[in-house]
């Protein structure tokens, strides 16, 4: 599909703030309860829903054209707009599907260099927050709804030259907004601008003040790393920029520049299940092993101790790095790092990461302002200390307090007034994630309600109010068109960052874990609820964890031996100090360590309470408190000036209860079956022994003279992100059916991440394995559909008619890969705004319907539209599925295997392709390429 | 004079009946009002049956998630009560066709109310397909008809479609087959009631036809204008072979297309050679057993005790015995073919169903079907009704079983361990399983009240069996 | 006896002359969703027959998606207002009026036609004209344009000859038969002698 960018400033304007071609926005008009109608004549064209099954007479649809087209815009066809998602702060490239004036699917902008055309799970399922109907709409003031004039009045009137302004925000990597922050707290005497981050990687900042005089966090550069030594640090996962370092880590993974990657941490995590070597460690021994890294790597003397014999080896070509939020570590991991060269090649501090930039001390600091009651207003931005600190802000002794958040969070709530921002999606601005590299963000619809963006209030709030769009036109006038339709800024490179002058310090003596008794609780952000922020999105919830596999909950995670001592299985709900939470048995865990995910039991989840269909036999999906899962922040500590995510001496007792969790996969073992292969480093040069392909005794029940449609998945870089997951649902329509359904093993997820243990209890290895719809050749469900509903398509593809599906469920029986769907009720879809971000080009499944993968057929369709009409034969790559589309390790591969220069073709031949149940000889059309494991250095 | 007969020619009818006697027997439990016993009865079958009603309501209502099946078991109770039902609906025609046409002289009493058995558990089984589907009002696809799609016909390959011409053929071949076998006792009945009228009408012998009442107008008409008279024996002896000729086969067709369902399927445990034979053998088993359970109230309730005598239940466990141990044999025949495929799914599989988290149902089957049944190897124990009785309800519980065993346990844990799931039903499902017997016991209990319930016709032709030296044997 | 047969003779005729009655009215039967003969009024007295037939312009002109997109397109006012801006009213109105002040010795007035004042008052009012839809597809049915325009499907062969129509009328049932048939029909004699590859794959409208 060849993406058309917006072309014009003219549709600009259509989309932008600018005069469009109505009085008010058209989008102002949808209410929840109102018609979707309503909002596709205003958008375009409304050819709206209603089958027309069982009318005797067409019913009075109405047609609206637009008065005066604008021009470009084609009604039905899609239109991309680059911008840069703000799900998280790494700050990676988006491409926004626009359908008819609805933003519908993100997906990556291969032209910019943090997310290189991949998202996360979270970045795709940012764009439900566009359509959240509790959103704010308008400013409220005292919790009342009010127009921007008062509350702009009330403010200013507030704010004099000599009040004691705070600015509590996240990090900022936008420099328009820091500009816009700066000049709206000049205007104070006593101001000052804090940033943290929940998710804290302060210490590193610290550390390289001490290291190298400049507060900055490095670029980690995993693409250039031989030797990958990770201390806690869940890079994969949720540390810092997932996608980006996914993408670096997984192009390193092959021989022959196949990187190798140790992992020492506390809990399982997903980098650790890609590790070479891992090695379990409970958080206080951090500091001690990384002192003996530090005596082998100065001595250069490795003792015998392989991580250290690999460094040495690969110095100036190795990287080791701390997740740990403690100073003296990162001081330790600054020196290693400093003595293997690795400054300036695995390690950029010259244009160091923007991507975290809160500072735990000054976080601190104010806090304690605001005890004293010496803060006269304070502003919040993109943080909800209420719910993300140990002990919230004591805010009623704050003369004015402000929350420029979108929604009524625990924070918004007490604040005075609230100025909601727009979602990123209806705002301008921009990002520099990395020193140099400015990433565009720019609105793809109208703003929904009232709102307004950030930098517009603070201009107003300063005096000189000014339209963000103008502030952005002016910042990047030269060749604003072509920043604007690829959604980067070339910037002159030059000296971004300071020089990195190393600065010798001696690392502090280890200091010993204060309480050795009781356990140590691990706070961890999840891979979908990081910490907390999208707390209000049904698809992160509904999204299994990668490694535990459990939705709709965050559980108190013991290793075997652990829960085996105090007589705990999955679900038994134990009591930690204050908090109540479910166990789940996480094999290669440490001992000593209970891990607890963050951003669970938010208000934000409350909306929940009524999830799912309605039958006599439902469960709830929130708590007896009404929320998803517990709040585990008050277990944070921020001393020392940094926010501590471990707590030692934690008791945990038994209570009576046990919960059932809803987990999407309650077996964890291959039972000795060849599902995922393996092949060792070594025999991965050697032609594959012929497998026993049986010879056909028939002619190809399906031949394909055209395309044939298939899919490769290499298992080795395969990260288990699940990003892929959501991007389907988001693709694809799938409904969320809430925790009672998937507890019921009923979750509709057309893919899904198989998640297989192997190995010793304490020394686990972890595989994951996407599944989705095979596409067989011989495909079993489809000889068992009585009426037809699944069919073979001259293409290859095992096709699935909703429409024609009465629902016996003879099909997913017969499927050997249970990768088929049920539609077991009619799944509510009352959220009329949250309807908007259904994609028109997919039917909306009705109750008792069976559904699957299709591999996005609706995108084969249009490529194939597409080349029909430029008279130009599908190139390879033209048409890309969803989950492809969006895979951070570029895992999967998606083509015409007829078309012998493809490169699934290719990866068809490939020496580490195998296909899931050959056996059976249904002939699957998903090919999978095996894990390259490490061959063990002690046995050989 | 019994002691120097064969066996063979000991009587079949005790009491030695003459044949007004045996109208007079069969027609009495009609003419007379129903009994506390029959009130209770229905009232139980009834208020069951209203339950069903109800649960399938609210399911149809609100969608086949109101049943505990999940992504992995796909089917549950819904296709083991199908296939359970079709089971029981097999003794009918065994009985009424193929052993007439093995000339077994003992089946003459048994046969009618076996034949309604039949008919009504084969309603049962009919409506699990169709609410098992999720679109149930789309249900009418699965038969082929002319349309505007193009046109779009039905996938002749599957075996769904099958089992819906296999399953309707039989009902109409068997409602045939028993109406045609009522018709002369119809016409009993129907000059019966006339005389009744006629002797209370003040019009003498004549009774005007205006003054007969509702049911002797439906006898009438059902009964064909039957007359007696030679040519309509004739005719009606004719027929009636054809249509037990025309009915043996699919005894053995329909439980084979049944049991097709799984034997096509790639899911190991259903993937089997051997489940044609199995089915249809324990179709007859389940259905012989169900055809005793009531015979033996019956002949209580409705004092029949010189029609079904001892002889004909120690037939019939025999004949339960033979089926049981061809049931048994097939378990052990899957266990031996997955242990010497050598093929680990296939292994697992019956691993799993021995000892694994359903086991307790997979030895509630062995032990109902194979071990319960070994008593009858003993004659005294066949001769105790109340033994027999209860021996019957453990078989018809252990064949619900076998099914459901086939079912969930090959489907709960099939190929990919990550895709592996538990069942476990909903209230909404067993109020369905309970409604399907509601509706069972509410049509036999009103078949008892209206109709013969005995063969008189047959039966009055083997009266003269074994007694004295007359009669057509 | 006698009154039986009577009866029976009495109802088979009814039987047959009912039968003979349907058959005849056959015609207004259809099947739930087929909608062919649809013709409703329009919010502006619009004819085809006019434009499409006389003025000869051509369809895209206005249907300008088309080729481009799965909807051809209702056209925006201002593709109406390209032409009407100067076109006002019927011709012959407009030279009735010219000759008559000519007479009079006074500038013509402008003549505005009802219809068209509604378009002018949308335009000014800027609100968008509700046209009524006509032929429209179940929602998991995906029909595009571009391929069958693309290939040479004449407009008319689904439309009907709309240039002839005063109001737009839907001619096809639209039904799942009437289009594979048609894509079966192609495959065998090509479209305009140009082969083409008409897939009949479910999922080509499916999906």
């Amino acid at each position: 599909m060849e993406n058309q960018y917006w072309r014009s400033l003219e549709e600009r304007e259509h989309f932008g703030d600018g005069g469009g071609e109505f009085q008010e926005s058209p989008l102002r008009q949808i209410e929840p309860d109102q018609s979707r109608r309503g909002f596709l004549k205003a958008a375009g064209f409304a050819f709206a829903g209603g089958s027309l099954i069982g009318c005797s007479r067409a019913p009075a649809e109405k047609a609206m054209p637009y008065l005066s087209q604008p021009e470009g815009l084609v009604a039905g066809r899609a239109q991309y707009y680059a911008s840069t998602c703000a799900g998280c702060s790494a700050g990676c490239g988006l491409l926004v599907k626009v359908h008819d004036g609805r933003p519908i699917k993100l997906e990556g902008n291969p032209e910019q260099a943090i997310g290189r055309g991949a998202t996360c799970a979270v970045g795709q399922a940012s764009i439900l927050g566009l359509y959240d109907s509790l959103r704010l709409r308008q400013p409220l003031a005292e919790g009342k709804p009010t127009s921007w004039t008062e509350v702009d009045a009330a403010i200013r009137s507030h704010l004099k030259r000599d009040t004691a302004v705070r600015y509590l925000s996240g990090t900022i990597t936008s420099p328009a907004k820091q500009a816009a922050i700066d000049r709206f707290l000049t205007q104070f005497h006593n101001a000052q601008h804090v940033m943290y981050d929940a998710l804290s990687a302060s210490a590193i900042l610290d550390a390289h003040q001490q290291t190298h005089d400049a507060r900055v966090l490095p670029h980690y550069r995993f693409d250039r790393a031989d030797v990958i030594v990770s201390f806690d640090a869940d890079f994969l996962g949720t540390w810092i920029s997932p996608v980006e370092f996914a993408h670096d880590y997984t192009s390193r993974r092959l021989p022959p520049d196949r990187s190798w990657h140790a992992q020492f941490e506390a809990r399982m995590s997903l980098t650790g299940t890609k590790a070479d070597r891992r090695m379990k460690i409970a958080p206080g021994e951090i500091q001690e092993r990384l002192l003996r890294l530090l005596r082998q790597v100065e001595s250069a003397n490795a003792g015998g101790d392989e991580v250290a014999e690999r460094l040495l080896r690969s110095r100036s070509r190795s990287l080791v790095l701390c997740g740990a939020n403690d100073v003296d570590a990162q001081v330790i991991v600054n020196q290693v790092n400093h003595l293997l060269g690795n400054y300036g090649n695995t390690l950029d501090i010259e244009r160091p990461s923007r991507q975290r930039r809160g500072n735990d001390r000054e976080l601190a600091k104010l806090l304690n302002e605001i005890k004293a009651g010496h803060v006269g207003a304070l502003f919040m931005d993109g943080v909800n200390p209420m719910a993300e600190l140990p002990e919230p802000p004591e805010l009623g002794r704050v003369g004015l307090v402000v929350s420029l958040a979108g929604s009524l969070d625990e924070t918004a709530e007490r604040a005075h007034y609230v100025c909601p921002d727009h979602h990123y999606l209806e705002s301008w601005s921009d990002a520099e994630p990395i020193a140099g590299l400015i990433s565009l963000t720019q609105p793809a619809i109208r703003p929904l309600g009232q709102t307004r963006a950030i930098i517009e209030s603070l201009s107003i709030w300063s005096g000189q109010p000014e339209r963000a769009y103008d502030l952005l036109r002016q910042k990047y006038a030269s060749n604003w068109e072509r920043s604007v339709q690829a959604g980067i800024v070339q910037v002159e490179v030059g000296q971004a960052g300071p020089p990195a002058k190393w600065r010798d310090g001696q690392p502090k003596p280890p200091t010993p874990p204060s309480d050795s008794s009781g356990h140590t609780l691990v706070l961890y952000p999840g891979v979908a609820m990081l910490d907390g922020r999208h707390a209000y999105n049904p698809w992160l919830h509904e999204l299994p964890d990668p490694i535990t596999k459990i939705t709709w909950d965050n559980c108190a995670s013991l290793s075997p031996a652990t829960a085996a001592s105090f007589g705990l299985t999955d679900g038994d709900v134990v009591r930690i100090e204050s908090m109540e939470l479910p166990v789940v048995v996480q094999p290669g865990q440490h001992d000593s360590v209970i891990a607890v995910a963050l951003g669970y039991g938010r208000k934000a989840s409350e909306r929940f309470a009524n999830i799912g269909p309605h039958w006599i036999d439902r469960g709830p999906t929130v708590n007896a408190k009404g929320h998803v899962g517990e709040n585990a922040a008050r277990f944070l500590s921020l001393d020392g000036g940094v926010l501590r995510y471990e707590r030692a001496g934690v008791h945990i007792a038994k209570t009576r209860r046990h919960i059932e969790l809803a987990a999407t996969q309650t077996h964890h073992t291959m039972e000795g079956r060849a599902i995922v292969q393996e092949v060792a480093l070594k025999e991965l040069g050697k032609p594959p022994e012929t497998a026993d392909v049986s010879e056909e005794l028939w002619p190809p029940d399906h031949p394909t003279t055209g395309h044939r449609w298939a899919m490769a998945i290499d298992l080795n870089a395969c990260t288990g992100c699940s990003a892929c997951v959501l991007a389907c649902q988001v693709e694809n329509n799938t409904p969320v059916v809430g925790r009672d359904e998937v507890r019921r093993r009923r979750e509709m997820h057309w893919i899904r991440i198989d998640r297989y243990y192997s190995g010793t209890p304490d020394d686990v290895e972890v595989a994951h394995q996407p599944m989705m719809c095979q596409q067989c050749e011989h495909a079993p469900c489809e000889t068992v559909c009585p009426t037809l509903a699944t069919v073979h398509s001259d293409e290859g593809l095992n096709q699935q008619i909703y429409n024609r599906c009465v629902g016996t469920r003879y099909c997913a029986n017969n499927c050997p890969y249970k990768t088929r769907r049920f539609n077991w009720f009619n799944y509510p879809r009352e959220d009329r705004l949250a309807n908007l971000v259904l994609n028109p080009d997919v039917t909306v499944r009705t109750r008792g319907v069976m559904e699957k993968c299709t591999f996005c057929v609706q995108r084969i369709q249009e490529a194939k539209i597409n080349s029909k009409h430029n008279g130009a034969p599908i190139q390879d790559g033209d048409t890309r599925t969803a989950c492809q589309q969006c895979c951070p390790a570029s895992a999967i591969v998606f083509g015409d295997l007829n078309d012998s220069k493809s490169r699934i073709a290719r990866l068809a031949k490939d020496g580490r392709q195998y296909r899931v149940l050959e056996e059976l000889n249904v002939g699957p059309s998903v090919h999978y390429l095996k894990i390259v494991r490490q061959e063990d250095q002690r046995n050989g | 004079m019994a002691e120097v007969c064969s066996p063979l020619r000991l009587p079949l009818i005790a009491g030695h009946k003459k044949p007004g006697t045996v109208t007079e027997d069969v027609c009495r439990p009609m003419l007379r009002p129903p009994s506390t016993l029959w009130w209770a009865g229905f009232t139980l079958a009834f208020s069951l049956l209203l339950l069903g009603v109800a649960a399938i309501s609210y399911q149809i209502a609100t969608g086949v998630g109101t049943w505990g099946l999940n992504t992995s078991v796909g089917w549950a109770f819904d296709i083991t009560n199908f296939v359970f039902w079709v089971g029981i609906g097999h003794a009918g025609t065994l009985i009424s066709a193929i052993l007439f046409l093995f000339r077994q002289k003992w089946r003459t009493s048994v046969n009618r109310s076996a034949e309604a058995m039949t008919l009504f558990a084969v309603m049962c089984a009919g409506i699990f397909p169709v609410i098992h589907t999720g679109r149930p009002w789309l249900a009418y696809w699965l038969f082929p008809y002319p349309n505007t799609r193009g046109p779009l016909w039905i996938n002749f390959r599957s075996p769904l479609a099958w089992d819906c011409f296999a399953i309707s053929t039989y009902f109409l071949i068997s409602a045939t087959f028993w109406y045609v076998g009522l018709i002369p006792d119809l016409a009993t009945i129907r000059d019966r009631l006339v005389e009744q009228s006629s002797a209370v009408s003040p019009g003498g012998l004549k009774a005007r036809p205006a003054a007969l009442g509702l049911r002797q107008r439906l006898f009438s008409i059902f009964s064909l204008g039957w007359n007696g008279s030679y040519r309509v024996w004739q005719h009606y002896e004719v027929l009636y072979l054809l249509l037990a000729g025309l009915a043996t086969p699919l005894v053995v067709s329909v439980h084979t297309i049944v049991s097709w369902d799984f034997a096509t399927a790639v899911i190991p445990g259903w993937h089997a050679t051997i489940f044609p034979p199995y089915f249809v053998a324990g179709a007859i088993f389940s259905g012989i057993a169900m055809v005793l359970t009531l015979m033996i109230v019956a002949r209580k309730a409705m004092n029949l005790e010189d029609y079904i005598t001892l002889r004909h239940v120690d037939v019939m466990c025999k004949l339960l015995l033979l089926t049981s141990s061809i049931v048994a044999l097939a378990y052990g025949t899957e266990f031996f073919t997955a242990f010497y495929s050598g093929n680990p799914y296939e292994t697992f599989v019956f691993k799993n169903r021995a000892l694994g988290p359903f086991a307790w149902a997979y030895w509630t089957m062995v032990s109902c079907n194979v071990l319960v049944p070994q008593f009858l190897w003993f004659r005294s124990v066949r001769r105790r009704l109340g033994i027999v009785f209860v021996l019957t309800l453990f078989v018809n519980v252990g064949m619900w079983f076998e099914r459901f065993v086939i079912i969930v346990t090959s489907l709960h844990r099939d190929f990919l361990p990550s895709s592996w799931a538990m069942y476990r039903p909903t209230i909404v499902e067993v109020s369905t399983l309970l409604g399907s017997f509601g509706l069972f016991f509410t049509c036999f209990l009103i078949f008892c009240r209206v109709l013969p319930v005995i063969a008189m016709g047959e039966v009055k032709a083997v009266l003269h069996h074994g007694n004295g030296n007359g009669g057509p044997a | 006896m006698m009154r039986s047969r009577i009866l029976t003779i009495v109802l088979g005729v009814a039987v047959l002359f009912s039968g003979m009655l349907l058959a005849s009215r056959s015609s207004m039967f259809r099947l739930p969703g087929n909608h062919q003969g649809y013709e409703p009024v329009q919010p502006i007295a619009y004819s085809h027959r006019l434009h499409a037939g006389e003025m000869q312009i051509q369809c895209q002109y206005c249907h300008f998606g088309a080729d481009k997109s799965r909807h051809a397109g209702i056209p925006p006012a201002s593709v109406c207002m390209n032409c009407h801006k100067f076109v006002t009213a019927p011709l012959g109105a407009v030279r009735a009026e010219d000759e008559l002040a000519g007479k009079e010795k006074r500038p013509p007035r402008p003549i505005v036609s009802t219809e068209l004042s509604k378009l002018f008052n949308a335009v000014e009012s800027s609100r968008p004209i509700a046209w009524t839809r006509i032929h429209s597809l179940p929602d998991f049915v995906y029909f595009d344009h571009r391929p069958h325009v693309n290939a040479g499907v004449a407009c008319q062969q689904c439309h009907g000859p709309v240039e002839t129509m005063e109001r737009v009328r839907q001619v096809a049932d639209l039904s799942m038969g009437w289009c594979v048939n048609c894509h079966r029909d192609a495959n065998r004699t090509g479209i305009m002698g140009k082969r083409v590859k008409a897939s009949t794959n479910c999922s080509t409208c499916h999906y």
